[in-house]
């Protein structure tokens, strides 16, 4: 058993970083050893967000500036929230039609990355683009839109089912909440929040749909339930709507909202299917169910044990979790020094496509996600298309060969005293992090795959290409397209 | 993509040798199939009409029957004009179909479902292979593309379920491991109805591109490559580690598929060029159409299928796109440069001339067509198209598919589509009701029933029903009762 006071081994540094991160490098892996997982974590946690804001006229420049920036970033951890919290409060593009609210809520998501939890919630209720992809500027009085309502609780707070397998609320608390957030708009010019009166579901305009009472079945407020006019009727109810949904209790009696958060943080950051015990000690270790407060409860995920479950070589009890397309290029990209070129940010080799086009048909394509859901995780990244897409990711990365940063160079990256097959196998796949899960057999096959030693990294062959730096541009395609690679 | 298909023989040579095929690895389907719900020798295609289908305008009233139809069509629609969209009687005259089961009322395809020369869809309705389904859609109608897709998609009108997988993947999921490709999408990703994550399921809009990424540069190395690539992938789907496991069934199937599927391109290329050609004949410009050569994507796969020639081939499920249906403006009547006109004509050319070929290699009986959109479109007409609607009519085509109409015909009196936002009631109920619309769930459910061979107790799995409780009005229910909407022997 560990704690915050265990020391860091090779393997566990580097799932630490490449979790928290996108890929790990090397350097910083050695330097992490033998720390103990709470200095190197409160190292890690330790930076302000900055108020970066991905830039562009279109969608698709600011799909692009948005990975740029996440492959130069000094503190990945940052990049990593932003992408987690972009796919908890999924809002598509394809919907809003405006990438300026889609960039400023890009830079909401940042500015509150770590921080409160209750905070981000309330402002995500009134940011533009949420208000217009799940209709809070339509729901009027007249006719309240249960849309927001529904996804606050189902997808933002509670979850449908607690831990234990019951509901959370009932579709009369969905009916009620979306009278409180009726009459919600902004303006068009500042896009700031605006509370119009006169479109707000007062309930003695409508004495017909009841008092506004929540939670009298589900979240043990008793049988009359809580009354989110307590605070008064009109402006103030949105905010008190939250605070009945952060004192919500499950059928165990915890809080609701600090189980639903801990549980899927763990499940970005560690593995599915956490078990509850898990889930319950970070909460235990961070007071996450009082403060809400994101940042402790990242160092609770981080030094716990069951964090470290999936940093072990790949066997029965290991809890590996399959790469996300974004990590798989950015990381990539990270790991290999290299660089995207122009406005495009397209990969200078192979078929010269795009990022976006790349993640595109590996399905993922940020800032448009499939649905309000976010996007699959898991197995569902795993289609033949998108594994195909992968590879081809891979073989464009080991045609890079323009000079300049946009290219491979092994020689910046492998020290070019090695000439043993074995040797450069272990400093490539080392590099790429993947060394440790390898089989005997893989490793062996990547062996074969060089060819007998030794290794001539000299690059005035005769033709003008080198073969054994073909085959060492070869070497980092196979890896990249391994099984290992695609998961962490 | 330059020399990206691989030496068959080449490949067989490393299934000799057991380093990529071993037993056991894609097991053996037939067994596993005898243990599951089973599509046996059929196969299943899917046509998503993407952009919302008029279908009032794709099964027309040619008369009152014992309601007021015709009357209510006429009133909805307008003839006068250059935006009028109504189709008259007489140009209606050669694509009748059956009459209405509710009102008895005689109705009509769209004139493009029939052209001069072969006849056409209308003509496949006359001999037999077309069911018509009415009033197709779900409770709550959703007037979103989006959601409305995704509800048909998820089958899970309600959001009940929270389900990430499509009604299609559920059924693919619980009878296919990671190995296998026992779906074929005609299009760049895999869509909602086909989502899943227990099998692979190719996404490509060709089978001759999908070829594994060599290094164009470096040919001399794509033998030493693949060997390693496949050593690397054995490895992992021989691993204690699950995902791991995992990982390394889907990247050889995946490198499987880019061996195996360029190779049928080829085949029936070879074998079939004057069917293949075919495909190119018809469409505006008298070259195909995309619906056309899309599914002529499919025949590849099936002849694969049919010829034996590919004993690790198991692909019996596919989906085929057709956009341009989000007739707002310019929708047109019966006149032929119409756009509704184009876009029918083009799904009716395209499906016959893939059921000629399927006749041809003798499998039309084996295949069955599902033709949907995610929505119809408003009764009434605005100034020269149609706003988005809610349920409307889908297809089924297919040799042993029990021809006729079925279903009712929607309400579209002009009182009950103004107190209903210019659509029709959805009135889910029982057969009996006048008007009762179709319930998509249904038709599901009698396709998994009736041609993927799935025991009704099964079928809950795939098809949750709906809760009951005091949120829920009685229209959203259905009945596992209703799987037998009798277009399926």
């Amino acid at each position: 058993m560990g704690d915050q006071n265990t020391p860091l081994t090779i393997s566990t540094a580097r799932h630490l970083l490449r979790r928290t991160g996108f890929g790990a490098d090397p350097k910083r892996v050695a330097d992490l050893e033998n720390v103990t997982r709470g200095a190197a974590v409160d190292e890690i946690l330790d930076f302000e967000p900055t108020r970066f804001r991905p830039g562009g006229r279109d969608i698709e420049d600011v799909h692009n500036n948005w990975i740029k920036y996440m492959v130069r970033v000094r503190h990945p951890l940052q990049e990593k929230l932003v992408l987690f919290w972009h796919d908890h409060f999924a809002t598509s593009d394809q919907t809003v039609a405006d990438p300026l609210l889609m960039r400023n809520q890009n830079r909401l998501f940042r500015r509150n990355c770590k921080g409160n939890f209750k905070t981000l919630v309330r402002s995500v209720n009134l940011d533009p683009a949420m208000m217009q992809f799940l209709d809070t500027v339509r729901n009027r009085k007249e006719q309240p839109n249960e849309n927001y309502a529904r996804e606050l609780q189902e997808l933002f707070t509670l979850g449908v089912l607690d831990l234990n397998g019951n509901p959370n609320y009932a579709q009369e608390d969905i009916v009620q909440i979306a009278r409180a957030f009726s009459g919600w708009d902004y303006d068009r010019n500042s896009l700031e929040p605006w509370f119009r009166s006169s479109r707000h579901d007062y309930e003695a305009d409508y004495p017909a749909r009841g008092p506004k009472v929540i939670y009298t079945t589900f979240g043990q407020f008793g049988a009359g339930g809580s009354a989110f006019d307590a605070n008064g009727e009109g402006e103030a109810e949105i905010d008190t709507v939250i605070d009945i949904i952060f004192e919500h209790r499950d059928s165990s009696n915890q809080n609701t909202v600090a189980r639903h958060i801990a549980r899927k943080l763990i499940e970005y950051f560690a593995h599915p299917s956490p078990s509850t015990a898990f889930v319950d000690a970070v909460i235990a270790d961070s007071d996450f169910d009082t403060n809400f407060e994101i940042q402790p409860l990242l160092r609770a995920i981080f030094v716990h044990d069951d964090f470290y479950l999936s940093a072990a070589t790949p066997g029965l009890g290991t809890k590996k979790s399959f790469k996300w397309p974004v990590d798989y290029v950015v990381g990539t990209l990270r790991q290999l020094k290299m660089k995207l070129k122009s406005k495009y940010q397209y990969l200078a080799g192979g078929e010269y496509d795009n990022v976006r086009d790349h993640l595109s048909d590996m399905g993922q394509v940020l800032l448009e996600p499939p649905s309000v859901f976010g996007w699959d995780w898991e197995e569902a990244w795993a289609s033949s298309q998108a594994m195909l897409a992968r590879f081809v990711f891979a073989r464009d990365i080991g045609m890079a060969r323009e000079s300049g940063s946009a290219a491979l160079r092994p020689l910046k990256l492998i020290d070019r005293s090695l000439t043993d097959p074995a040797q450069i196998v272990d400093a490539v796949t080392e590099l790429l992090g993947v060394k440790d899960d390898l089989s005997t057999a893989a490793r062996q096959a990547l062996i074969d795959y060089l060819g007998p030693g030794p290794i001539q990294w000299t690059d005035d062959a005769p033709n003008g290409w080198d073969t054994r730096n073909e085959k060492i541009h070869g070497l980092f395609t196979l890896v990249l397209q391994s099984p290992y690679y695609q998961l962490h | 993509m330059a020399m990206t298909r691989r030496d068959f023989l080449k490949r067989a040579g490393l299934v000799t040798a057991g380093s990529f095929i071993g037993p056991g690895v894609l097991g053996n389907p037939f067994l596993r199939k005898a243990l599951a719900d089973t599509i046996g020798d059929r196969y299943f295609v899917v046509l998503f009409l993407d952009g919302g289908n008029d279908g009032l305008n794709t099964v027309v009233p040619v008369s009152d029957g014992s309601g007021t139809l015709r009357q209510d069509y006429e009133a909805a629609r307008e003839s006068n004009g250059s935006g009028g969209i109504r189709l008259l009687t007489t140009d209606l005259a050669s694509t009748w179909i059956g009459t209405d089961p509710g009102t008895g009322a005689q109705l009509a395809l769209h004139p493009a479902f029939r052209n001069a020369t072969t006849g056409g869809l209308h003509r496949l309705y006359q001999e037999g292979h077309v069911a018509v389904v009415q009033g197709v859609g779900y409770p709550k109608p959703n007037l979103s593309h989006d959601e409305s897709r995704g509800k048909w998609e998820t089958a899970d009108p309600l959001g009940i379920n929270g389900f990430g997988t499509g009604w299609l993947g559920r059924y693919l999921a619980a009878n296919y491991v990671g190995t296998d490709i026992p779906a074929f999408c005609v299009r760049g990703s895999i869509p909602g109805d086909f989502a899943q994550n227990a099998t692979s399921i190719l996404a490509t809009s060709r089978l001759e591109s999908f070829g594994f990424p060599y290094d164009d540069w470096y040919p001399g190395d794509w033998a030493a490559h693949e060997n390693a690539f496949d050593a690397l992938y054995t490895e992992a789907a021989g691993s204690a580690q699950a995902l791991l496991k995992y990982t390394g069934d889907v990247g050889r199937a995946t490198f499987d598929a880019t061996q195996l599927f360029p190779q049928l391109h080829t085949q029936y290329a070879t074998d079939r060029s004057s069917w293949s050609a075919t495909y190119n004949t018809g469409g505006p410009n008298g070259t195909g159409t995309s619906t056309s050569r899309n599914l002529r994507e499919v025949a590849k796969v099936i002849y694969g299928m049919k010829s034996g020639l590919f004993p690790t081939l198991n692909t019996r499920f596919f989906e085929v796109r057709k956009g341009g249906f989000d007739t707002h403006s310019d929708q047109g009547g019966a006149e032929t440069t119409g756009q509704h006109y184009r876009l029918h004509r083009e799904v009716s050319d395209a499906i016959e001339v893939f059921y000629e070929d399927l006749e041809d290699m003798g499998v039309a009986n084996k295949v069955c067509i599902f033709v949907w959109t995610e929505f119809s479109r408003r009764i009434p007409q605005n100034a020269n198209g149609t706003d988005h609607g809610s349920q409307g009519p889908a297809l089924l085509i297919g040799g042993t598919v029990v021809g006729g109409v079925y279903g009712k015909h929607p309400d579209i009196t002009p009182s009950v589509v103004e107190n209903n936002d210019g659509n029709s009631p959805y009135l889910q109920g029982p057969v009996s009701t006048p008007f009762r619309s179709t319930d998509n769930r249904d038709v599901f459910g009698t396709l998994l029933k009736h041609w993927l061979m799935m025991p009704a107790a099964n079928i809950p799995a795939v098809l949750p029903l709906d809760p009951t409780g005091p949120s829920y009005d009685p229209m959203d229910y259905w009945q596992t009762a209703n799987f037998d909407l009798g277009f399926l022997p």
